[in-house]
């Protein structure tokens, strides 16, 4: 890439500062850096899978101002003065998040590489509706692709939260 | 990895297009990034500055101006199926929306993004051309206006001139009287087919009629010899024509067989899914007759 005014390469930068799981961190990420990387090889959040690389799977889903995106294919700089959740942002200290438990108790992973892009997809979907029945959602989650085939289990472990949530 | 380039954030139109003019083919525009960043990470293209048009507030807006939904080109698939006026009323447009992709490309990938990139299995251009949508561009030499049908040129091809921004589309509710649907079918999370059908009825009649397909042709096409066929007729008769009127589905969207299906699988599925949502319109209509 050549810069116009002086005619040699040059990489471009900003400084950023976002709210990861609740704590701040600042610094400088390169405009090309997406959200994936910066999470995963320099704050050190490994929670989020790499898959597809292309919107596709779901692994890599996180999190910006409560709403699910692809990290994979999000640059990092758009996530300036938001607040991005990872599935390390789920549990209180010791204690895990409602979904965290209804998924260990319906054993809704096999492999588990889906899993951390399964509990993001659904945290949005429950603080967008607290009561989804399973048509709504299959249709949220078409875009998190579970290899093992877990679907049923993780419906079920949704639905189970759900009700605890009406109980 | 994708490789470094410059991010240029222009806050009104017309920096945006004289930014695109002074750095030509360096340069493209960068809207939610969905479909850009794909193509620059399997390095099919490797521009030197993406122009991010999210910060220009004008082209962020969903109003109602003249009686026309104007919808800017940088608001998001998410925000178009969850907004209220867009859902009473263009909720063909609510039901395409709905169905984009998965919830993280509604919630990245924009309107503008989706009909400028031109990919022929896409939703929302077949629900807007049964309600007539204009795209207002603007480039280098000003602005103008064109039929949505016109902007979409080919696979991957619009109307748009080097330098030049689509900034908003704009679409006329139906009239009083008029019902609309938009269905599809997928095999893999891009649509295989899709259709959008508008009516109005007079006694038992489909008076007015407006048709559209996409994915099987290069783009959403408007079905206008077909429409002037049925018009006039029962809902009987027109599930009648449409069923009959593969030869023309053939002629007209010339489709080809890929992963997706063969030719005449891809057109039997269009007549299919017309015949499916003209009997949707018609109960629709026939609903609001009694009331
Ligand atoms: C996994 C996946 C599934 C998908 N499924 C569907 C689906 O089911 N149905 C469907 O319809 N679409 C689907 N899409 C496509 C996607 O929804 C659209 O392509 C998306 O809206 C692109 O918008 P964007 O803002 O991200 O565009 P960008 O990626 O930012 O831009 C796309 C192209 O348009 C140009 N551009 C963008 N805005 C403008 C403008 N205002 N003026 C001039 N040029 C502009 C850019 O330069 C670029 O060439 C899918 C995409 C993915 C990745
Ligand atoms: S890795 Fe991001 S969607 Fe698959
Ligand atoms: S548990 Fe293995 S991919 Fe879902």
């Amino acid at each position: 890439m050549i810069d116009p005014e002086r005619g040699t390469r040059t990489r471009e930068t900003t400084y950023i500062a976002i709210t990861v799981n609740g704590t701040r961190w600042q610094g400088d990420a390169p405009v090309e850096e997406v959200l994936l990387d910066l999470l995963r090889s320099r704050i050190g959040l490994t929670g989020t899978k790499r898959g597809c690389e292309s919107e596709v799977c779901g692994a890599c889903t996180v999190l910006v101002d409560g709403a699910p995106i692809s990290s994979c294919n999000y640059l990092a700089f758009e996530a300036d003065g938001k607040a991005v959740t990872t599935v390390e942002g789920l549990a209180r200290g010791d204690e895990l998040h409602p979904l965290q438990e209804g998924f260990i108790r319906n054993v809704a992973a096999q492999c588990g590489y889906c899993t951390p892009g399964q509990l993001m997809a659904a945290k949005a979907l429950l603080e967008e509706n607290p009561t989804p029945s399973y048509g709504d959602i299959a249709h949220w989650l078409t875009g998190n692709i579970c290899r093992c085939g877990c679907y049923p289990a993780i419906a079920s472990a949704i639905l189970e939260v759900v009700d605890e949530t009406k109980a | 990895m994708l490789s470094p380039f410059r991010v240029l954030h222009p806050t009104t139109v017309a920096e945006a297009s004289a930014e695109l003019a002074r750095l030509g083919d360096e340069a493209v525009v960068y809207a939610g990034g969905a479909e850009l960043l794909l193509l620059m990470r399997n390095g099919l293209i490797k521009p030197d500055y993406l122009v991010n048009i999210k910060r220009i507030p004008e082209l962020d807006g969903i109003s109602v101006e003249d009686g026309e939904v104007r919808i800017g080109t940088a608001v998001t698939h998410r925000r178009m199926e969850t907004d209220p006026v867009v859902r009473i009323r263009l909720p063909a447009l609510t039901e395409a929306e709905r169905h984009v992709g998965n919830i993280r490309v509604r919630n990245q990938g924009t309107l503008g993004g989706n009909l400028c990139f031109a990919d022929p299995h896409a939703d929302p251009g077949t629900a807007l051309l049964v309600y007539d949508a204009t795209v207002e561009l603007w480039g280098p030499s000003g602005g103008r206006r064109l039929p949505l049908q016109q902007f979409l040129v080919g696979t991957y091809d619009t109307a748009l001139e080097p330098g030049e921004l689509l900034t908003e589309v704009r679409v006329p509710p139906l009239a009083e009287g008029w019902r609309a649907a938009f269905l599809r079918i997928e095999r893999f999370y891009r649509p295989t087919a899709n259709v959008a059908a508008a009516v109005s009825i007079k006694d038992g009649q489909l008076e007015g009629v407006r048709l559209a397909a996409g994915c099987v042709g290069p783009n959403a096409m408007r079905l206008l010899e077909l429409e002037d066929q049925v018009r006039g007729s029962t809902i009987t008769e027109a599930v009648a024509l449409v069923r009959e009127s593969k030869p023309y589905l053939t002629e007209k969207l010339e489709p080809v067989g890929d992963v997706l299906g063969s030719a005449p699988y891809k057109v039997h599925i269009t007549s299919v899914l017309l015949t499916r949502a003209l009997e949707q319109v018609v109960a629709r209509a026939r609903g609001t007759a009694h009331d």
